[in-house]
């Protein structure tokens, strides 16, 4: 945990409390080896928490990419009204 | 393409979620793009789906009725109720899914800033587990495009 809690700004019962709500969730899995708790990132859950927001996002993006076009079009009209 | 930003979806808590993205335009033109069924129609829906049926009765208590049409040629319904409106700040609606159960609450709010638009919409559902249905239904649709996508790359390569 030392170890894990080093690149944080966080106070080793803050990387703790985080490590826990992981293991929780399945994300990550613990052992124990003496004094150490070695963490094993669970690679497919991860995965797959990761991956259905992702194709949410991306369902709506490309709805918005095409809203972006549209925009562009409104704005071209808009100046050529203003200028009559 | 023009893209003036990436849109971010995040789960505020269990039963919502929240997409923000910025848009390169004014916020009456933003808020008119969500409200008009004329522009609507021109905008909703990703890649391969058109906005078939739209009709929208834009005032408190008065309804909306949106069919899409997927490039598999099957319909997928949807109706709602307008709750709230503060053109062209805020507005709040009911939504709901013809196949889906449930009505979710869906608040929008428009933020101008240096002429661009940040537009927030946040999805309460009413349960975690139907949130969590229309999430996966997002993702075979996303899995279905990017499927497509694969297959005009290799009829590019042959």
């Amino acid at each position: 945990m030392t170890e894990l809690a080093k690149p944080f700004d966080m106070s080793q019962p803050a990387i703790s409390k985080h490590l826990k709500v992981l293991e929780h969730a399945g994300l990550i899995s613990r052992g124990r080896d003496a004094q150490r708790r070695p963490c094993r990132i669970e690679a497919q859950p991860l995965g797959q928490a990761c991956g259905w927001l992702e194709n949410y996002r991306r369902f709506w993006e490309e709805s918005f990419e095409r809203l972006d076009t549209l925009l562009e079009e409104m704005k071209k009209k808009d100046k050529k009204g203003k200028k009559r | 393409m023009i893209n003036t930003g990436t849109l971010e979806v995040t789960t505020p808590s269990d039963r919502e979620i929240a997409l923000t993205r910025v848009f390169d335009a004014p916020r009456q033109m933003v808020f008119d793009a969500f409200s008009k069924p004329e522009l609507l129609k021109r905008w909703f829906g990703p890649r391969g789906w058109s906005l078939v049926v739209c009709e929208v009765d834009f005032r408190v208590g008065g309804g909306f009725r949106f069919v899409m049409r997927g490039p598999d040629g099957k319909d997928m319904g949807m109706r709602g109720v307008y709750r709230e409106i503060s053109a062209p700040e805020r507005s709040v609606h009911m939504e709901s899914f013809d196949d889906y159960p449930g009505e979710s609450q869906v608040t929008a709010v428009f933020v101008e800033r240096n002429g661009k638009t940040t537009m927030t919409a946040t999805v309460l559902y009413p349960s975690q587990e139907i949130r969590d249905i229309v999430i996966q239904t997002g993702m075979e649709h996303g899995a279905a495009e990017s499927y497509d996508k694969l297959a005009e790359l290799l009829a590019e390569a042959a």
